[in-house]
């Protein structure tokens, strides 16, 4: 039978038993609370403990993108008043395709000379096609107030800069292990849309061209750049980051000194605030686990 | 009904799945009908993602009456879902007389999931209707070992481990045979492991077993196969051993504690553990004798003992001290910075329409059920074995 444990005819009642079978334990009642109660809990098992520097490091990636979003919008002001020619900005924009193919160059593992042309065939593509539907772009918003669209274009800035995925590139770097999520897409298309708005304003169609191939050449593969970079070396991505939060400061300074002392606050926010608060708030942590946990299947379900 | 057992149906319409849609205080009417007119003294309440339950119980206390909650799930901590759940459990739960959970670990998991004093909970766990499962009158021959599977076939019910175990199983032994009742979304699956496997002669698929011929399937077979992933209290496999089957199941929630260790062999939920377990099971399957399954089933569970048991929770409740409103608020508040106050709030407006209500409608005019008693010719009586009689 399944009833005591010890036989002993001494009066002290048997033992109480975690089982459910068998009706009311004598000697307990049904709501007793052993010892053993919640002895199989295991609290935050999953939980990382994070030190400070290393999150402030981490959250240079945000930052530094941030300050790669304010350039961009610090050239299309300068190009919506006038003060960059489209011979200027074409230089600028060849510049920048050459720089970031040797970074590609110097930082890839395995590059073979195919990849490369594979990657050139694809850029004169790209480049043609918006040269030629360069005339739709300049006529698209011409019946919107001016307001609407810079409206617009803030709203979906923000909407990129809260979707984008800080920690990989949505344009798959060579070697990239997952695919790109759909916040991460949302959001590259966001960024697309704006720059087409701000292009639409502009008035003769090679200045058309020439800030939409910049800006499509920044939002599509300034993070695959910077992915290439953080791969290669920690350090080198530090400074990197660190000289291009320096520019972009000195660029908006002249500027404007309003939006100079903004950038400067969300940039100390980012980098310094948010960690801070991130691992005071990490003590409240509380992950349980347990026996009536769901089981998690070890295995893939293939359909 | 039987024993004076009567059921009311409130006509709302459920929406998905048998539920309806949460109202708040629209159930409120027709609760403060039922209970004045049958002159009830307490109020139980099943199952935590039943909104007519929590209403209910919110209703009761409401209106004075003492209430006990019966928890019969296990339930997670950590995605929205859950998060919004169990906040619903603790307001219902913080106010009960007392609560009842059908196994220790769901008892644990109860406190963990509403805050309540584990000294309020009680375990009572569910029992099997030894009477209906009985074993078959010969026992069968174990040149085939028929091993029986009779689930829902859902994610949830390890339908997918059964799509990995069944052809291993089949492979290691030419003399094992399968019989998988009940239907779901995995049933596709389950057929496509099948024909990939050519196991049509050796896989048998009943499709939905309706729950009286259940004892019918169970005593074809002599092994009983529980893969659930996640499971309070497991019924079938008390069905199973009542039928004098040696069952293998998954070692999860509160399947440990159901059985004694020499009437079930317990896996982890990974393929190749559960086919070790399979493998001790028909091992040990010439020495297991049905009949003394079945008379062992008998002494270890009886409805008749878990009303007994149910019944000293009632007294319990009904011992609870009165309280009135602003008692009962206090001990919404510490449920949480907004969650307390919200709902403390919902509590004063329901206490509010019980008051309207109880002007519009005066207790004086609900008409009571008058006390009636049978005849004695018809008067049911249980015996000492658990079973039920008609004399």
């Amino acid at each position: 039978m399944d009833s005591s444990i010890n036989e002993n005819p001494s009066p002290t009642r048997p033992r109480w038993r975690k089982v459910a079978y068998g009706g009311m334990q004598p000697g307990f009642d049904d709501n007793h609370t052993d010892e053993t109660f919640l002895e199989a809990m295991v609290m935050n098992a999953n939980v990382v403990k994070r030190s400070m520097l290393k999150v402030m490091q981490d959250s240079v990636s945000i930052s530094q993108y941030l300050c790669i979003v304010a350039l961009v919008v610090l050239v299309w002001t300068c190009t919506l008043r006038s003060t960059l020619n489209e011979n200027t900005l074409l230089l600028l924009d060849v510049s920048l395709l050459g720089l970031g193919f040797l970074v590609l160059i110097l930082t890839a593992e395995m590059m073979s000379l195919n990849l490369l042309f594979h990657y050139f065939i694809n850029i004169s593509f790209f480049t043609t096609g918006l040269y030629v539907s360069a005339p739709i772009y300049q006529t698209l918003t011409r019946s919107i107030s001016s307001d609407s669209i810079w409206a617009v274009t803030v709203s979906l800035l923000i909407l990129h800069l809260f979707l984008h995925d800080y920690s990989g590139s949505t344009i798959r770097a060579p070697g990239a292990l997952k695919n790109p999520n759909l916040t991460s897409c949302i959001s590259l298309n966001a960024s697309v849309v704006a720059s087409v708005f701000i292009a639409s304003r502009l008035p003769s169609r090679i200045q058309v061209f020439a800030i939409m191939l910049f800006s499509l050449q920044v939002f599509l593969f300034a993070p695959l750049v910077t992915y290439c970079i953080k791969k290669y070396s920690f350090q080198l991505h530090l400074w990197f980051s660190f000289g291009l939060m320096v520019l972009t400061l000195a660029f908006v300074y002249m500027l404007h000194r309003l939006l100079f002392v903004l950038l400067l606050g969300l940039l100390v926010f980012v980098t310094v605030v948010c960690p801070y608060w991130l691992i005071r708030i990490q003590e409240y942590k509380f992950e349980i686990n347990g026996p009536w946990d769901e089981a998690k299947l070890c295995f893939d379900i293939t359909e | 009904m039987t024993g004076r057992l009567k059921v009311y149906y409130i006509p709302w319409k459920p929406f998905l799945m048998q539920n309806t849609l949460p109202t708040f205080y629209g159930t409120l009417p027709i609760m403060r009908t039922i209970l004045i007119r049958e002159k009830i003294s307490l109020v139980h309440g099943h199952q935590a993602f039943s909104t007519l339950c929590h209403e209910a119980l919110m209703h009761a206390r409401t209106m004075g009456y003492k209430v006990v909650f019966t928890d019969h799930s296990l339930y997670g901590f950590a995605d929205v879902g859950s998060i919004h759940m169990n906040k619903v459990l603790q307001f219902t739960l913080a106010d009960v007389s007392q609560a009842i959970c059908v196994s220790h670990t769901s008892k644990e998991n109860t406190v963990l999931r509403s805050g309540l004093p584990p000294e309020k909970v009680f375990v009572i766990p569910n029992a099997v209707d030894t009477a209906m499962f009985t074993p078959a009158p010969e026992k069968l021959s174990h040149n085939e070992i028929v091993i029986i599977v009779i689930s829902r076939l859902v994610y949830r019910k390890g339908a997918d481990l059964l799509v990995e175990v069944i052809p291993e199983i089949c492979r290691l032994f030419s003399n094992v045979r399968f019989i998988v009742g009940g239907d779901g979304p995995k049933r596709v699956r389950l057929e496509e492991m099948r024909e990939k496997n050519s196991l049509q002669d050796r896989v048998e698929m009943l499709g939905a077993v309706p729950h009286a011929r259940v004892r019918s399937v169970l005593i074809s077979g002599h092994i009983f196969l529980n893969s659930s992933l996640t499971e309070a209290f497991c019924i079938a496999i008390l069905e199973a051993a009542s039928c004098g089957l040696l069952t293998v199941s998954t070692r999860v929630g509160g399947v440990p504690e159901v059985l004694p260790d020499d009437m079930i062999v317990l896996a982890e939920p990974d393929p190749s553990d559960m086919v070790r377990a399979i493998r001790k099971a028909i091992s040990i399957l010439p020495k297991i004798d049905p009949q003394v399954m079945h008379l062992r089933m008998k002494k270890l569970y009886n409805w008749h003992d878990v009303a007994k048991r149910t019944e000293i929770v009632y007294d319990r409740a009904l011992g609870c001290s009165n309280q009135n409103l602003v008692d009962r608020l206090s001990r919404y508040l510490p449920c949480g910075g907004w969650a307390g106050k919200l709902f403390c709030l919902v509590m004063i407006i329901d206490f509010l329409l019980w008051r309207l209500l109880q002007l519009w409608q005066p207790t004086e005019d609900i008409e009571e059920v008058p006390d009636f008693s049978l005849p004695n010719s018809e008067c049911p009586e249980f015996k000492e074995d658990g079973s039920l009689s008609l004399r």
